[in-house]
């Protein structure tokens, strides 16, 4: 029996392991850390290579990576997962940092004095199931019915959390801005 | 108008925005709004925002690729593995 050019092995390279980079970088905003990153996203890798003949080929990998690595995060790891304080998302109204900023940066160039690492504990600090939604959607690009499979909820709960997570993360980028001194605030 | 589409107002318009930014609308929906926001100034300054927010948040998310350390060790624990799944 060969080990190193089998048709599952060579199945799996061509379909799954193009995927490594999502499933490491979605790993890592479940988990909150890198060395629990790369357990989990090895973790799922070799899941999915011994379970490969339930794949049906041709159908969705990364929806089928991305919902093993959603039941191992949340059967083996959530729990030990540190907690920052978590954002409000619970009064989100719309457009409002548009309203605060139309007048003076209507494009919104302050973002672009954020920094990769800022961005990230801005998201981390979403609760769960918003910071998923947002992650798959606006990180890796996920269709909503692609985000609906992967969360197991409809797309209309799909749709109403991605526009929490995204109002919800744009304020607390404003307000860091507005912090840091990239912008003042309209008030002001 | 054809294929059932119809004008829509700045509340419909901005109800939609996001799914319209997404390319989640269908294109009867998508149609609708792009006319709305050709005729409206303010909703289109608040499309051009969040379309540019949006941009923002995955340029600065998704400058991560999988460790070398990583890919090299899955590699590795793979060669282990069996290569017909157990009991075929």
């Amino acid at each position: 029996m060969s080990d190193t050019s089998g048709p599952r092995r060579e199945a799996f390279e061509a379909e799954a392991l193009p995927h490594l980079d999502t499933v490491y970088r979605v790993a890592l905003r479940l988990s909150g850390n890198e060395a629990q990153a790369e357990d989990l996203a090895q973790e799922t890798m070799l899941k999915a290579y011994r379970s490969w003949h339930q794949y049906k080929p041709g159908t969705n990998a990364r929806a089928w990576l991305l919902t093993i690595l959603r039941h191992t995060f949340i059967n083996e790891y959530r729990k030990a997962r540190r907690r920052a304080t978590e954002v409000d998302v619970s009064r989100i109204e719309s457009f409002t940092v548009f309203e605060d900023v139309q007048e003076t940066d209507p494009e919104g160039k302050f973002f672009e004095q954020i920094v990769d690492e800022d961005v990230l504990r801005a998201i981390d600090r979403l609760p769960d199931e918003f910071r998923e939604t947002l992650v798959l959607s606006d990180v890796e690009g996920l269709p909503y019915a692609e985000i609906a499979e992967v969360t197991e909820v409809p797309v209309g709960t799909v749709k109403s959390r991605l526009f929490r997570a995204r109002q919800a993360l744009q304020r607390e980028l404003y307000d860091y801005a507005v912090e840091m001194g990239y912008i003042k605030r309209r008030d002001e | 108008m054809t294929d059932g589409q119809r004008s829509i107002d700045c509340l419909e318009a901005l109800d939609r925005l996001y799914e319209y930014i997404d390319e989640e609308l269908t294109p009867v929906r998508a149609e609708e709004v792009r006319r709305h926001l050709e005729k409206c100034a303010p909703c289109l300054a608040v499309s051009n925002f969040e379309s540019a927010y949006l941009k923002f948040v995955e340029a600065r998310a998704k400058a991560r690729e999988a460790p070398e350390k990583l890919r090299k060790r899955l590699l590795e624990r793979l060669l282990f593995e069996p290569d017909e799944p157990p009991g075929s």
